[in-house]
Parts: C-alpha cells; sequence; structure tokens
C-alpha cells in the first residue's frame, strides 16, 4: 500500500525529468550558431573595416557569429598562420581568410580543408586548391584599368612618358598580378616607358622616402602608379611635398581618407578602388552556403571602380568612398 | 537482496497494473479508459486553443512590435527634421529684415546654434552665384561648383519649398567628408541696400541617425531602409550590396503604400513589410521583418506544447492505471475470495482493505460468512443431540427393566392363578408395545399416544396392586392431531416412580389433553410427594450424573419436543411437596402437524 502511494510522486517526477529534457532540447536546437572565423591581415584601416563591416552585415542577415582577427602587421605571416592554428584549434564551423602570404599559408589553409572545415579566401589568393571559394577584386583587370588610366592621362597613345612603380610586398600575389595588368595594358604603348620600379613593403615612410628618390632620379617622370593603399598614401605625400601635383601624375589603388584629400587637391588623380564590403559580405554569405552544403562558384570577382574628381561625389560612389566605421 | 527484489517490484508493478487494466470488460478498464478518454480529449482540446492563441498573440505581438520600432524611428526622423526645420526658420527670420544682413551677428549666431547643437555640422548661406555669405564653421571652401549640386539647385528651381535632401557627402568643405542630411532652401537677404537672393543651408550629421537605423533590428535579420518620395532608396544598410546589384528591394510595392503592413514573398522568403512615412521630407520608412523569425516562435509553442501533450498523456495513462487499480483491486480480492466460499471453502479469511464502501461490503460479507458458519456448527450439534434423544426414545421403546419386572408380574400372577389379570397384564403390553414401535414412525397421534399412556397406567396399576387410581381426558378435537411419540409415558413413570409409589394414601393420576391459548396441551397431574423447589429449578437444565436419577427421562422428552416444534414448546412443571405435581405439555395445535424434519423420519425408520 505504502509503495502504491509513492507511485504517482514517482510518475510525476518522471514526467517533469522528461518535460524538463524537452525543453532542453529546444534550447539546444536555438543554440546551434555557426562560429565563422574571419582572419585578416590588419587590424586597422579603412579596407579592412569595411571588410568587416560587411561580414557583419552577412553575420546579422544569416545569424552567425563572426570573430575577426588579425595579426599586427601586414608582414606579420607567423602571426597570422599561428591565429588560423588557434582557430582551427576552437573547431569553427568555417574559416574566411586574408592571407598575408601566397606561399606560407598554403599549409594551414589544407589543415583547414583536411578538417573539413570550409575555407574562403579573400582579398589575395593562396597556392592550393583545396579551397571552397576564393572572393576578390579581380588584381589582374584591376591592373589593366589602372594601365589604361595611365594611357589616358599620359594623353593617349604614342606620346613619350616615363613612369614609375611604387608596389608594395614583393612575393604577394595582389601586387603581383596588378602589375602583372598594369604592364599588360601599357605594352601596346611604345612611348610609355617604366624607368622604376620599387617595393616600400607597405611602409608609407619607405613609399615617401623612396619616391623622392625615385624623383629625383628621373626628374621627368610624368606618373606614378602606386598598387595600394599605404605606399599610394606616401607617394602622394612625397609628390604633394616636392609641389609637383598635376605634373607628376599619380594612379592609386584603395581609398582612403588620404587618398581621397590628395584626389580633392589634385595630386592624385585616378583612384582604383576595391569592394571591401561586398568581399566581407560574400565571404560570409558562402561560408554559411557551404556550411550548409550548399555548392558555391569557386571564385567571385568583387569588381574595382575607377574613381576621378568628377565621378567621386556621385551616390554610388559616395558609400565606396566614405563608409561609417566606427 | 530483498530491497533488489523489492525495487524490483515497485519497478514491475505498475506495468503490470497497466496491462491488467487493458482487460475489456472489467472495472479496471473501464475506469482507466474513461479517465484517459476525458482528460486527453481536454489537453488536445486546450493545447490545440492555446496553440492557435499563442500563434495568433506571437503573429500580433510580432506587428505590434514591428510597428512600435518603426514608429520610434519615425518619431526620432521627425525630431531631427523638426529641429533643421526650427534653426532654418530662425536663421531665415534672422536675415529676413529689410536691412543689410550684419554678417558678424550671423555668424555669431551660428556658431551658437552650432555650439548648443552637436549634431548640426555647418550652417550656411550661400549666393546665386555659390559664393559663400556666411557661415559656420568657417572651413575653407572647395574649388566646386556647387550650384549644381541638389541641395542648390533645387530650392532654386522650386522657391516656396524647404528641400530635404538623401543623406550624402557634403563636397563644399576641403577635407570635411561628413555624411549629412541637407536642409536648404531659397532666402532673400539684402546687401548694399540691395535685396538679393540666396541659398540657406543646414547639414545635419546623418551618423547619428545612421546608428538610429541600424539599431532599430527587427528580429535578427530584419531591417529598416527609407527610401525617397521618388522611388530612390536614400537609405539602406547594406547600400553597397544593392549597388553591386547584390540585393535588391521590392522599391515599387513599396511606393504603393504610405503607411501599413502587407506581406510578400521576396527571393523566396517571406517578409512582413511595415512602411511609415516621415513628416516633411516625405521619406517612407520601411521595416523588413522576416516571417520565418516569427515562424520560430510559432514552431517553438508547438514544440512545446506537443511535449506537454506528449508526457502528459503518458503521466495519465499511469495515474489512470494506478486509479482504476486502487479502486477495482479490493473488488477483485473480494471477488476472488467468494468465488472459494463458493467453491465451499467456508472457513476462510477474508482480509480485503480498500475504499470505504469496498471495506464495508466486505466486512458485511464477513459476518454473514460467519453466521452462516455459527448456523452450520449449530445444525450439527442439533442433529447430534437429535440422535441421542432418538437412541433414548429407542431405549425407552423396550425398557428392558420395565419389561422384566412386568413380565415377572405375569409370572407370579399366572403362579397364583390370577389368570384375568395375567390376560390384561399380556394385552395391555403387547398393544403398548405396538404402539411403541407403531411400524417405525416417529410421528403418532395424540389418540394413540393417550392409548399408549392407558396401556401403560393399567401394567403399572397392576404391577402396583392398585396403589394408585388413573384418569385420562382428552377433547375430541385434538385426538387426530399428531405428536412425536412417547412423550407422556416417560412423564407417567416419572409420577409413578417418585410421586406414587413412596405415598402412603391412594395415588391418583389424571391426564388430559385439550387446547389451550391455540397450542395443544398434555397435562399429567399426581397428588404424589410433589418435588423440592430446588430440583424443580434444575430439572430441565442440568442433565443429572447418575442416568437412573430423576428426571433423565423427562428432560429427554423436554429436549426432543423443542428441537422438533421449537422453543416456544415444552414441558412446564407445576409442583407442591406433599401436595402433587403438575407436568404441562405443550405442542403445536394443528389438524395435521407437519414434521419439520423429513431426514429425521427417514433415519427413524431405519432405526
Amino acid at each position: 500500500m505504502k509503495t502504491a502511494a509513492r507511485l504517482p510522486s514517482l510518475v510525476l517526477l518522471i514526467t517533469i525529468l522528461f518535460c524538463m529534457n524537452g525543453c532542453q532540447k529546444n534550447i539546444n536546437i536555438e543554440g546551434t550558431t555557426k562560429n565563422i572565423a574571419l582572419i585578416v591581415r590588419m587590424n586597422n584601416g579603412y579596407y579592412w573595416g569595411s571588410v568587416k563591416l560587411g561580414a557583419d552585415a552577412a553575420a546579422n542577415e544569416f545569424s552567425v557569429n563572426v570573430r575577426c582577427t588579425a595579426p599586427e602587421d601586414e608582414e606579420d605571416v607567423e602571426g597570422q598562420i599561428r591565429l588560423v592554428n588557434s582557430e582551427l584549434d576552437q573547431k569553427v564551423d568555417a574559416l574566411i581568410l586574408a592571407a598575408s602570404d601566397y606561399n606560407a599559408l598554403v599549409e594551414v589553409t589544407e589543415r583547414a580543408s583536411d578538417m573539413h572545415i570550409p575555407v574562403i579566401i579573400i582579398d589575395s589568393e593562396v597556392n592550393t586548391d583545396k579551397i571552397n571559394s576564393y572572393i576578390a577584386t579581380d588584381n589582374y583587370s584591376a591592373g589593366i584599368k589602372a594601365g589604361n588610366q595611365l594611357i589616358k592621362i599620359l594623353g593617349g597613345s604614342g606620346r613619350e612618358a616615363k613612369v614609375g612603380i611604387m608596389n608594395f610586398v614583393k612575393g604577394t600575389r595582389n601586387a603581383e598580378q596588378r602589375e602583372e595588368g598594369l604592364l599588360k595594358a601599357i605594352s601596346g604603348h611604345s612611348g610609355i616607358k617604366v624607368v622604376a620600379k620599387e617595393y616600400c613593403s607597405s611602409d608609407k615612410k619607405l613609399a615617401f622616402e623612396l619616391t623622392q628618390k625615385m624623383i629625383r632620379e628621373n626628374s621627368d617622370i610624368s606618373a606614378i602608379v602606386a598598387l595600394n593603399a599605404i605606399s599610394s598614401e606616401g607617394v602622394a605625400e612625397a609628390v604633394s611635398q616636392m609641389d609637383l601635383a598635376g605634373k607628376v601624375n599619380i594612379i592609386a589603388f584603395d581609398s582612403t581618407p588620404n587618398e581621397i584629400d590628395y584626389m580633392e587637391k589634385g595630386v592624385i588623380q585616378v583612384l582604383i578602388t576595391q569592394n571591401p564590403f561586398n568581399m566581407g559580405y560574400l565571404s560570409v554569405k558562402s561560408a554559411v552556403e557551404a556550411i550548409n552544403g550548399t555548392s558555391i562558384s569557386k571564385y567571385y570577382d568583387t569588381g574595382s571602380e575607377i574613381i576621378n574628381k568628377d565621378n567621386m561625389y556621385l551616390p554610388e560612389n559616395q558609400r565606396l568612398l566614405f563608409p561609417f566605421i566606427k | 537482496m530483498l530491497g533488489k527484489r523489492h525495487f524490483k517490484k515497485t519497478l514491475t508493478k505498475p506495468f503490470h497494473k497497466l496491462f491488467e487494466s487493458l482487460r475489456v470488460r472489467s472495472i479496471q478498464f473501464f475506469i482507466s479508459s474513461s479517465i484517459m478518454l476525458i482528460t486527453l480529449t481536454a489537453m488536445l482540446f486546450v493545447g490545440l486553443m492555446l496553440y492557435s492563441k499563442f500563434n495568433k498573440s506571437a503573429e500580433q505581438n510580432a506587428i505590434i512590435s514591428t510597428r512600435q520600432v518603426i514608429d520610434q524611428v519615425n518619431l526620432n526622423l521627425d525630431y531631427y527634421l523638426r529641429s533643421m526645420m526650427e534653426i532654418s526658420d530662425s536663421l531665415n527670420d534672422l536675415i529676413g529684415y529689410k536691412q543689410d544682413i550684419d554678417e558678424n551677428r550671423l555668424v555669431e549666431r551660428m556658431n551658437v546654434v552650432l555650439d548648443t547643437r552637436k549634431d548640426i555640422v555647418s550652417l550656411c548661406i550661400f549666393s546665386r552665384d555659390g559664393g559663400i555669405v556666411a557661415g559656420s564653421p568657417s572651413y575653407k571652401m572647395k574649388d566646386v561648383n556647387i550650384t549644381i549640386q541638389d541641395w542648390f539647385s533645387e530650392p532654386v528651381n522650386e522657391p516656396a519649398n524647404l528641400y530635404f535632401s538623401s543623406p550624402h557627402v557634403q563636397n563644399i568643405f576641403e577635407s570635411q567628408h561628413n555624411w549629412v542630411v541637407s536642409l536648404s532652401r531659397e532666402v532673400t537677404y539684402y546687401k548694399d541696400n540691395k535685396k538679393k537672393l540666396g541659398v540657406l543651408l543646414v547639414d545635419m550629421n546623418f551618423s547619428s541617425l545612421d546608428q538610429l537605423c541600424q539599431k532599430a533590428r527587427l528580429g535578427k535579420k530584419g531591417y529598416i531602409y527609407l527610401v525617397d518620395p521618388s522611388g530612390n532608396i536614400v537609405y539602406h544598410p547594406q547600400q553597397q550590396l544593392i549597388n553591386a546589384g547584390l540585393k535588391s528591394e521590392n522599391v515599387e510595392e513599396v511606393m504603393n503604400h504610405i503607411s501599413g503592413i502587407y506581406f510578400d514573398k521576396f527571393n523566396g522568403q517571406n517578409r512582413m513589410i511595415t512602411i511609415q512615412t516621415v513628416n516633411f521630407c516625405r521619406w517612407r520608412i520601411v521595416g523588413i521583418a522576416y516571417m520565418d523569425e516569427i515562424v520560430t516562435t510559432k514552431k517553438e509553442i508547438g514544440v512545446f506544447i506537443f511535449w506537454t501533450f506528449l508526457f502528459g498523456t503518458v503521466f495519465v495513462i499511469f495515474i489512470s492505471a494506478f486509479l482504476s487499480a486502487k479502486i477495482s483491486q479490493p473488488i477483485k480480492a473480494l471477488e476472488k475470495s467468494m468465488k472459494k466460499v463458493e467453491e465451499g471453502l467456508l472457513d476462510i479469511n477474508i482480509d480485503v482493505k480498500g475504499e470505504a464502501e469496498v471495506a464495508k461490503l466486505a466486512s458485511t460479507y464477513k459476518m454473514m460468512l460467519t453466521r452462516i458458519r455459527s448456523l452450520m456448527d449449530q445444525i450439527v450439534l442439533e442433529q447430534e443431540s437429535k440422535r441421542n434423544a432418538e437412541f433414548e426414545v429407542l431405549q425407552s421403546q423396550i425398557n428392558p427393566h420395565f419389561l422384566y419386572n412386568t413380565l415377572n408380574s405375569v409370572v407370579r400372577m399366572v403362579e397364583s392363578g390370577k389368570k384375568e389379570d395375567a390376560i390384561t397384564m399380556i394385552t395391555s403390553l403387547s398393544k403398548l408395545f405396538r404402539i411403541s414401535i407403531s411400524r417405525g414412525r416417529n410421528i403418532i397421534t395424540i389418540q394413540e399416544e393417550l392409548e399408549h399412556a392407558n396401556h401403560y397406567l393399567t401394567i403399572q396399576q397392576i404391577r402396583y396392586k392398585n396403589k394408585f387410581q388413573f384418569e385420562i381426558q382428552s377433547q375430541d378435537a385434538v385426538l387426530q392431531c399428531k405428536t412425536i411419540k412417547l412423550i407422556l409415558q416417560p412423564i407417567i413413570e416419572n409420577a409413578i416412580y417418585h410421586g406414587i409409589e413412596h405415598m402412603v394414601d391412594d395415588g391418583y393420576i389424571k391426564v388430559t389433553a385439550e387446547v389451550s391459548d391455540g397450542k395443544l396441551l398434555l397435562q399429567v397431574s399426581d397428588n404424589g410427594a410433589g418435588i423440592r423447589s430446588e430440583v424443580l429449578e434444575n430439572i430441565l437444565s442440568v442433565r443429572p450424573e447418575n442416568r437412573e436419577g430423576r428426571g433423565v427421562g423427562v428432560k429427554n422428552v423436554h429436549d426432543r419436543i423443542q428441537l422438533y416444534y421449537g422453543k416456544e414448546y415444552g414441558l412446564e412443571f407445576e409442583s407442591e411437596v406433599d401436595v402433587g405435581t403438575t407436568v404441562r405439555i405443550r405442542l403445536p395445535y394443528t389438524a395435521e402437524t407437519v414434521v419439520r424434519e423429513v431426514r429425521n423420519e427417514d433415519s427413524g425408520k431405519t432405526a
């Protein structure tokens, strides 16, 4: 009789436990937010800020967590490898990487692939096929655009002109591709001669000094093409300080506030801008699709825009040039 | 070991009960199935009600909260735009006097406004040709043609209106790239005593508005964007995606609404679109909320209700099995013991505990059984005493002592030549025995019984040499009544041996038979020694040790009468020492006195 009296309370207890278990399950279903690691080349700068902004927009839209990290500076390849490894150790659901080096990051990229973690490479290529998607500006065609603008500024074909190239880091895939594109564009114009080429190692001060040296050595130089944001700023600063604005034309890459200032002052004539916001957005979107098993295209070109003083204030370019970055 | 078994028992017990309850047509099945049916129906009903109710309110809540967010944004935008208008109005008032403007005073005033309003980026008055008349802060102007910019050309083309620009990067000052919303209007001012036309510009920082719109989230994925009256998206959190063609909005549909809510399916997703139009600038605030987020709540509720229902069902099954078992188990136990009784096991112990009703039933049944048992015991006892009485009757039928004495008397009579007496005695003896035996019948008529008494008295009278006289009287009505045999003879014998024998005077014995108070009354009276009262008291209750003692036969008669006819019949003594004794025998009075014990007659036959 005593056991019989205990029976309903026993049943009640079991039922409550089951119910709680059920609730727990529900919570678990809610809590399976995917984690995506976004590793870029640098922690600061308008360019990477825009990438993050785009990534955040996508993270919101697709309800995923995006954790953005970067080494101290762009040349810290070891640091970036460490970051990638630590993210992989934490078993992220997908990896988005803007590689600092074409070859050095192959190993960690392949490691991610071996762990069956989807890998999305953005901005600059890594020398491996074991990736899910590569989302970047088509640097070669951006180079061609720069070349064509150069030809236009120099007054069309046939005219003799000496130009200099300010590249950034030797061995960086982007730099090489942009240079290739540029050289391809001007190759048909025998009048345009590349008289100097320097690597500034993405150092503004070095770029400044190298530009001064370049101009001193080639006093009749009529244009300098700077292949990334930092080298562009260095070149523009040197030209501006030497009071050669308008005489030494500058074709620059990206769109930092400084570059825009120089463009408004007439120091920089043309900016070839990329679309970092879209790059960030698309990388996260592709990562989510890869996690969900949807097939994604192996390559996506986020495009590049030609900005000059006349079109910079058009509504469609304002967002590109003046992003809201907190 | 014991604990383990106990544990196993508690575990298997409910299942055992569960299966037991599944037996159709048992009380247990009926109770558990009705409890289950009622409870589950109620649960299903409540569950469905709750589900639909919750769904409705979830949707309603989503609509309300979305609308609240949009209203909040609208309110804020309204506040910003209104404050811009107020500033613009106050500056317009200041320069509207028909006299030359005091530039210093104007700039001073502008500085005050800028100091107090951090969200105002710049205040400027331009002449029609684009030159600055007065402005704060005093940035260096760019070398650009501002007259072709929207904020300048629009109010010039439509002088009556205030013009609100879309958010844009202000392109007036060097090194300043602020995102602003511009409010511009055409103004008249006086300079050098000449009336001139110009443009008054108020620039408000857009980043605060941008943050406002960014923060206004509708669910996790939902967002807000702004459309100007001509259908251009003036603000979108993912403007660049739209520019790049990666994203698009169904602006055409939005333009059909001024405010309200509608639902659409866009790019494969169901969305709820809430529209509000801002005052002054007529921008539409478009809130996009994704239905799958609202449906998620629905799903959660559905899952929750499903689980609750499932476990409720399990719970109800167990509870109903338990309850029905608790109710029906005692009844079953009772039924089981009844079956045993049916099989003849009267001696079982009924120990059924349960609810009050069943317990009472059990105890009543128990009482009944006890009663049956005691009745049966009584019957056995009675049978036994009847057999004893029968035996004694048989004994008195052929009393050897009496026979010996009588025959001895006959011999003496024959020897002394009293031939007549001997004949009378032998005749009486033979008649006596004939009635005694009466062909084995146990029941005889009163007439026969009286005859038997008569013969007996005759024999004894001769033996005692006429020491006593006797008389037998009877009503005619009673003669054919039936009675068990040999009830008078032991009493008469008693009267002779104990009453008359020791008398000095002549004795007298009177036997009567009559109807009295609806009963048959036989009386045997003598005038003998009488019986002492202490003997008289115990004469019918105590069986004397000495079988030869007084009253053995008398008590036997009394017991036999009571066994046959019940407690209300029997013997009654009335006696006074030295005066005499009267014994009254009461028997039922019926024309054909029915024999109660048929079986007894049979046993009498065989004897």
